[in-house]
């Protein structure tokens, strides 16, 4: 039997998801960072790769597209507590019985959810501008890979949401965050590239897990017992993230009551 | 501590600090309420009175669990605001004046949508909630338009029925009306009434006096953060009861003008509002249409228009009472 509270819960994360699709669907800004800025990282991509063979198109594919999902995800998931204050809805959303995390997680969902279009945007690039022939390897692994993927990123961003609340002054390096993410969770190369030192950093972050087990079972190239630890170690650390985004989130609305901050005057 | 009552101050209080210069910050204090203490009764309609500034929409965000108090405590519900502010967020429905507060790219009736599943109201009764609330605050023809498509009066109607959907205990409605066209606010106090006919526990914070006289079961005056005065606007009245209130226009009135005005004997306090070319003066005194011929004496030379005599109403009262603590 499910508790009751948990059934509430759920549907108020469903309804964030669903409001959060029909708020970002005329977004121009949402629209420029699932579509636009992907497919001009992966036209500049394949220019470099096209020479290379599928399995490198498809390498560029997948990379950029995830580039679509961060980008969207740090810009409209991070900002989702900050927007709800800036709305003047933030409020609203503390003085509600439902967790406010509840809330962001189904925000955050619809986010990922969306910026998934980025993977098809850059598979139709690579295919109708390049005449790429780009076949998934390993399907079946590959489509759990991208749920798994989904449920990463939405932990990441709950991480986010309460850090940006908490200080303005973590927000002012919101742009700075966008590239560098994409090196270190080998977004668009290994990070094998990297220097030494920066490889931990690229272990505690989930994306980077999801990066390497869907680009493994889409160019074939990673065994099952490989895509399994990406898949626990996805796991894992989007239970730590969910953990440490709670404790977060209580942290900040608690201290925003303290110093008055849930709405800008 | 009052444990019937739906509400309960005691000696709440509540500091701001703010940071003052680049360099060397100093941190200033402002002190927005304090130390004050009242209590509503169930189904009552209580009334926080009191000029801009006066700390209404603190103590109103202290009340609803959003802002955490300095000192003292206050129970809504029989639960206290600060530890058990979980268990009241259900129970209570509250509204800040203003346009903000709504998602404005969605519908009124998928704004109402969200907000009920945000309560755990179950899909089956807001179904059929929905569009009562939409009737009742007169959106039944506009509910399926975007918000931004609203007027600031439809913006507030539609804040009311969001604050309903729940189908709170306790609704705490801070200046409601404010901006609202003089057809628009008067709708909503008829909302207001109608609720209060539906014993709804509600706390009115407004700096409208007619409406807290309208409305109000008993009235707490307050300003710079202290209440002054709490009681039914009739006793409140009657603090004026022994005076009369002249109303007249002037134009072009210099400052020593209006000092000897307030130096007359008779003469109990004097206000002044400046109305385009005009100042609308409003005299409290005890010798009533008597006392005209002395003040037009004060403004001889001055060009003057209107000129009434009245009874005095609970703006008087809060006239002199914000005036004396002054």
């Amino acid at each position: 039997m499910i508790p009751r509270r948990w059934l509430q819960n759920a549907r108020v994360g469903y309804s964030a998801f669903v409001m959060t699709l029909r708020m970002n669907a005329p977004d121009a800004f949402v629209l420029f960072t699932i579509l636009v800025q992907p497919l001009l990282i992966a036209v500049m991509a394949m220019w470099m790769l096209v020479d290379r063979g599928a399995a490198n198109a498809l390498y560029v594919v997948i990379g950029s597209g995830m580039t679509g999902l961060w980008s969207t995800l740090l810009f409209m998931g991070g900002n989702s507590i900050n927007w709800e204050r800036w709305t003047g809805t933030l409020e609203l959303m503390v003085g509600q019985p439902t967790p406010v995390s509840v809330i962001v997680f189904g925000k955050n969902a619809a986010v990922v959810f969306q910026s998934l279009l980025s993977m098809v945007g850059s598979y139709a690039v690579a295919a109708v501008l390049f005449h790429q022939s780009l076949v998934i390897e390993q399907p079946l692994l590959f489509a759990i890979s991208l749920a798994l993927t989904t449920v990463a990123f939405v932990s990441f961003g709950l991480v986010i949401a309460p850090m940006f609340l908490l200080s303005p002054a973590v927000q002012h390096f919101q742009n700075a965050m966008e590239f560098p993410i994409y090196m270190l969770c080998g977004f668009l190369f290994p990070i094998a590239l990297l220097p030494g030192w920066t490889t931990p950093i690229s272990y505690l972050l989930a994306p980077y897990w999801a990066a390497r087990a869907l680009h493994g079972t889409s160019t074939g190239g990673a065994s099952l017992p490989e895509v399994l630890s990406e898949w626990g170690m996805m796991l894992l650390l989007s239970a730590i993230y969910l953990a440490v985004s709670g404790r977060l989130t209580v942290l900040m609305l608690n201290r925003a009551r303290a110093d008055a901050s849930l709405r800008l005057e | 501590m009052d444990l019937q009552a739906a509400i309960d101050v005691r000696n709440l209080r509540r500091v701001y600090k703010t940071t003052i210069g680049v360099f060397r910050r100093k941190v200033k204090e402002v002190v927005a309420v304090e130390d004050i203490s009242f209590s509503v009764a169930p189904g009552e309609l209580f009334g926080l009175l009191g000029p801009n500034g006066a700390g209404k929409t603190t103590t109103v965000k202290m009340l609803t669990t959003l802002l955490i108090p300095t000192g003292g405590s206050a129970r809504v519900l029989g639960r206290d605001v600060v530890r058990e502010a979980d268990a009241i967020r259900g129970l209570i429905g509250f509204i800040f004046g203003g346009e903000r507060g709504l998602y404005w790219r969605l519908s009124g009736q998928d704004n109402l949508r969200y907000f009920a599943s945000l309560y755990h109201v179950e899909p089956q009764v807001s179904r059929k909630r929905i569009p009562y609330l939409l009737e009742l605050v007169g959106l039944a023809d506009r509910g399926k338009e975007k918000v931004e498509g609203y007027s600031r009066g439809m913006m507030q109607r539609l804040h009311i029925a969001r604050t309903l959907i729940h189908d709170p205990q306790i609704l705490f409605l801070d200046e409601p009306t404010i901006g609202l066209d003089p057809v628009g606010a008067r709708e909503l106090r008829l909302v207001i009434r109608d609720l209060q006919a539906e014993k709804k526990t509600i706390l009115l914070t407004t700096h409208y006096m007619f409406e807290a006289d309208s409305l109000c079961q008993r009235v707490a005056v307050i300003n710079k953060g202290r209440i002054i005065a709490l009681d039914t606007p009739e006793a409140l009245k009657s603090h004026v009861s022994d005076l009369a209130v002249v109303e007249m226009d002037v134009f072009g009135m210099a400052p020593d003008v209006l000092e000897r005005l307030r130096n007359l004997p008779f003469v109990d306090t004097v206000s002044v509002e400046n109305v385009d070319q005009r100042q609308s003066l409003r005299v409290q005194t005890r010798r009533g249409s008597e006392a005209v011929p002395d003040l037009m004496n004060v403004l001889s030379g001055l060009r003057v228009g209107r000129v009434v005599v009245r009874e005095p109403t609970l703006e008087d009262a809060y006239v002199r009472l914000v005036g004396g603590a002054e």
